[in-house]
């Protein structure tokens, strides 16, 4: 490997070896009306420093896949980020992510391109997606120069889509596992909570197909219109 | 990648948060809790964990040649066939979280015979057949499991049951006992120069088997048994010797802090009966084989025997304890709940002869044969510790006013023997099932119209009497006119469809706690609360479905069991559902006998209720298959009479 690292003026500072993995990355694919059994998911959980979307960085990053409809165990991802200068802060109480921890870390270049990798050109699931989506992007701004454009599909918002009839309010994650009684480990970690969001993703998938939505187009335009109804409602 | 270095790549990746949460949940169940962590690691990471929503089929006989190991982490997951009867389906089986399938199938690489469908949202873990096979060969826990199925968790229960068992007997039951604790009393000593007669009157005033010669410090010489003064009699040697003469010298000797083990093995090896205790060089006790003995469990025979020469009521009423102990040594040795139940029964019998005899003694014989019947558990000998008594007298008579006057003579004697026998244990019927009632000493053709008074005129109580009298045996007297009233009785039932039609829906009343959602129902509110009825609820569907089809075939015995036995000989149930109600019955049987155990141990009233939550895993799961086992044995009732 290359210890040549090249200063672009942009950018951030890559070797050149990470620079190729880069390069190779593959582009996130077309979201075509194949069935949702068919399709390839990654469920992403993040840990980071805090709720801040703008100054607040990703600690560590835990992900499973759902493939063929299932959740495979052989694949998954798990790692924590090597951030300098990271403090404990309130939020340590809540991933419990130690600064050694960190500190010990994978460096946070190497940590997204194996998770880019990891993603491929799958669609991403997570529970309130919008802030995994808006952390993981700007990680990857930052460390990689890479501009992320994979789909982000929020559980959060599919499952009230699939189960109107569940009691307003359930809004967290642990009220949806609550809900369907799915037995969690230990959570408030990364690796655990992205399990939780899959298994519960496993249910909607199973239940969305039943009601017909058998595909992402299908049930991104659900989402949407439920999203109009509402604003409509407000 | 080879098989060794897959397995290293799992210890490596056990690490991972999710693999880790997963194996952590496996090792709850069996045989995961037995399986090398590197083994299950392996198999967790090659799993893939799939969603079954209520109704959905996992897996079924068109699927093919299964290809996958089947692990349910959440949710209920039922076996469906064709219903033998009549249209539709019927579960078979029930697999609940930790539990596995469909193992005969995998390894006999076949499809499935039945439909396994999700009874509710389910997530099971799936491990693809090559994987599967890779384990197989590596993991003996998962192996064994594999191939004996659920008869290696019966095994596994039963292992259970005989440690709870050797746990209870104490310590004055072990090998392990110090010497020094067993040998209660102070040795008897002499010194060398005493006189063997004189020696032998100290043995005799004592009580003891041998006598130990020692010197002015206490240091045994020689020891004399009673089997050495035999042979000196044989002899003719004269009795004014002094002992030292005809003593064995530098008799065998243990340290206080030897076990009874050591004994036990010095006495079989040396062919000795009395062992000496020494401490710094002083005599401190004596052994005899008899106190080894008396650490053995109980013996059976020796009890029997003790019971049938009883000569007071107290002297039977004290054997009880004993045979209390005796049921926890059977226990522990491994004995079945059918030999157990067949064992109180017998020792039972001979407390039921010997009262009626002693009775007889004293309260003098009016010399009218008589026939004592029991009715009911006793009637099917499945007693267990918690005894009540139900029972008659049967006797031969010409007409009613010699029927009559006969009941005059025998209940006097009735009414004391129910007392007597009150005494020894046998809780009086609160029902007044009794001998020394007038209604239940009767001639023989008294009772056969009774019976069939039963039958023919269905009211509810006659029905509820019919459960209890049509179990009957005879314990003393001749059983001749038993066996007459008997076949009468089944020819009369045979003949009777409405009667057995009625017997059915009875026999349908009590139903196994399992809920539809739940495991087990159990009462909800009261001292009862969170407990379920293993006597009332797990029993009675297999008491009642085999008295029924027993009477409705002609079969004479009484026992369950052995009805279930003659039902399948028969062809009137196959023999595999036989086997399984059998086997069924048998669990709940012995899960009930264990409970009664513990509260006779504890000092607590008998009950029949269990908390299923304070059951462990394994005692759950088979008890819910074999209530499943009921449910079964209640739907086939339910489409022969067409209820």
């Amino acid at each position: 490997m290359s210890k040549f690292t090249w200063f672009s003026g942009r950018g951030p500072a890559l070797t050149h070896n990470q620079l190729e993995r880069l390069r190779a990355l593959r582009e996130p694919a077309e979201l075509d009306e194949r069935s949702l059994r068919q399709q390839r998911f990654v469920v992403l959980d993040l840990e980071t420093s805090g709720l801040n979307m703008r100054r607040d960085q990703v600690l560590s990053i835990g992900a499973v896949v759902i493939d063929n409809g299932a959740i495979d165990l052989s694949q998954q991802f798990e790692c924590t980020l090597q951030r300098d200068g990271h403090q404990a802060s309130a939020s340590t109480l809540i991933h419990g992510i130690a600064p050694s921890q960190i500190a010990n870390g994978v460096e946070p270049a190497e940590a997204l391109l194996d998770f880019m990798e990891f993603v491929g050109d799958s669609p991403l699931l997570a529970f309130h997606a919008e802030f995994d989506q808006r952390m993981l992007a700007r990680a990857l701004k930052q460390s990689l120069g890479y501009r992320l454009r994979h789909a982000f599909l929020d559980v959060a918002e599919i499952a009230p889509l699939i189960c109107p009839q569940a009691k307003p309010g359930l809004a967290g994650l642990d009220d949806w596992t609550a809900h369907f009684g799915l037995q969690v480990q230990e959570r408030h970690h990364a690796s655990a909570d992205a399990l939780a969001t899959a298994e519960l993703a496993l249910i909607l998938l199973s239940k969305a197909r039943q009601q017909q939505l058998d595909s992402l187009p299908a049930l991104l335009q659900a989402l949407n219109s439920r999203r109009r109804q509402r604003a409509y409602s407000m | 990648m080879s098989s060794a270095d897959a397995i290293a790549q799992a210890g490596k990746t056990a690490v991972l948060q999710n693999i880790h949460g997963t194996m952590a949940f496996l090792q709850k169940f069996p045989p995961f809790n037995q399986m090398d962590t590197a083994h299950l690691a392996y198999l967790v990471e090659n799993c893939q964990l799939r969603f079954y929503g209520e109704g959905e089929t996992i897996i079924q006989p068109s699927d093919g040649v299964v290809e996958h190991f089947y692990i349910v982490k959440q949710g209920r997951v039922h076996g469906e066939r064709p219903h033998t009867a009549k249209r539709g389906t019927e579960t078979t089986f029930e697999i609940a979280t930790g539990e596995c399938f469909p193992l005969a199938a995998l390894i006999g690489e076949r499809a499935t015979r039945t439909a396994h469908l999700a009874a509710e949202d389910t997530f099971c873990l799936l491990l693809a057949k090559a994987a599967f096979v890779k384990l197989f060969a590596l993991s003996n826990p998962l192996r064994d499991f594999a191939l004996r199925g659920v008869s290696s968790l019966l095994d596994q229960v039963n292992q259970q049951v005989q440690m709870r068992a050797v746990e209870t007997l104490g310590a004055q039951y072990s090998l392990d006992t110090r010497l020094g604790q067993l040998a209660m009393r102070q040795p008897i000593g002499c010194s060398p120069e005493m006189p063997l007669r004189e020696a032998v009157r100290l043995m005799h005033e004592q009580q003891v088997g041998s006598i130990v010669v020692v010197d002015p410090a206490n240091k045994p010489l020689g020891i004399f048994t009673l089997r050495d003064l035999r042979r000196v009699v044989a002899d003719g040697v004269d009795l004014s010797q002094p002992i030292n003469q005809l003593m064995t010298p530098q008799p065998f000797h243990l340290p206080p802090d030897a076990s009874a083990f050591d004994a036990a093995m010095a006495m079989t090896e040396r062919h000795i009966a009395h062992v000496c205790l020494v401490e710094n060089d002083q005599l401190c006790g004596v052994i005899s084989e008899r106190d080894l003995f008396s650490l053995q469990r109980v013996d059976l025979v020796h009890l029997a025997r003790t019971i049938r020469h009883a000569g007071r009521v107290e002297t039977l009423a004290a054997l009880r304890s004993e045979v209390r102990q005796l049921v926890d040594s059977m226990l522990a040795h491994g004995a079945s709940s059918t030999q157990i139940t067949q064992l109180i029964t017998l020792l039972n019998d001979h407390t039921v002869c010997r009262v009626i005899e002693l009775t007889l003694e004293d309260m003098g014989d009016p010399g009218i044969p008589f026939t004592w019947l029991v009715f009911g558990s006793e009637g099917r000998s499945e007693q267990t510790l918690h005894t009540d008594q139900d029972n008659g007298i049967l006797f031969e008579a010409q007409d009613a006013a010699e029927a009559a006057a006969i009941r005059a003579r025998l209940l006097p004697l009735a009414v004391e023997i129910n007392q007597r026998l009150a005494q020894c244990g046998f809780t009086l019927c609160k029902g007044n099932i009794m001998a020394g009632n007038p209604e239940l000493c009767l001639s023989r053709l008294e009772w056969a119209k009774r019976f069939n008074q039963f039958i023919h005129a269905a009211t509810p109580e006659n029905l509820l009497s019919s459960c209890i009298y049509f179990d009957l045996r005879a314990v003393w007297g001749d059983p001749q006119g038993c066996e007459q009233l008997r076949q009468a009785l089944l020819s009369d039932v045979a003949g009777n469809i409405l009667f057995q039609r009625m017997l059915a829906e009875n026999a349908l009343l009590q139903r196994p706690p399992l809920g539809l959602f739940r495991d087990f129902v159990v009462a909800r509110k009261g001292a009862e609360k969170h407990t379920l009825d293993l006597k009332v609820q797990g029993l009675t569907p297999f008491v009642d479905g085999a008295r029924l089809l027993a009477l409705a075939h002609g079969v004479t015995a009484c026992n369950t069991q052995e009805r279930l036995h003659a039902l399948s000989q028969l062809g009137v149930i196959e023999p595999l559902d036989g086997a399984a109600y059998e086997e069924a019955y048998h669990y709940i049987q012995q899960a009930r006998l264990q409970q009664h155990q513990l509260q006779a141990r504890d000092g607590l009233p008998y009950s029949n209720r269990v908390d299923p939550d304070h059951l462990n895993h394994l005692d759950q799961r088979i008890l819910r298959e074999s209530f499943r086992q009921a449910q079964r044995l209640q739907s086939s009732l339910a489409v022969r009479y067409q209820l």
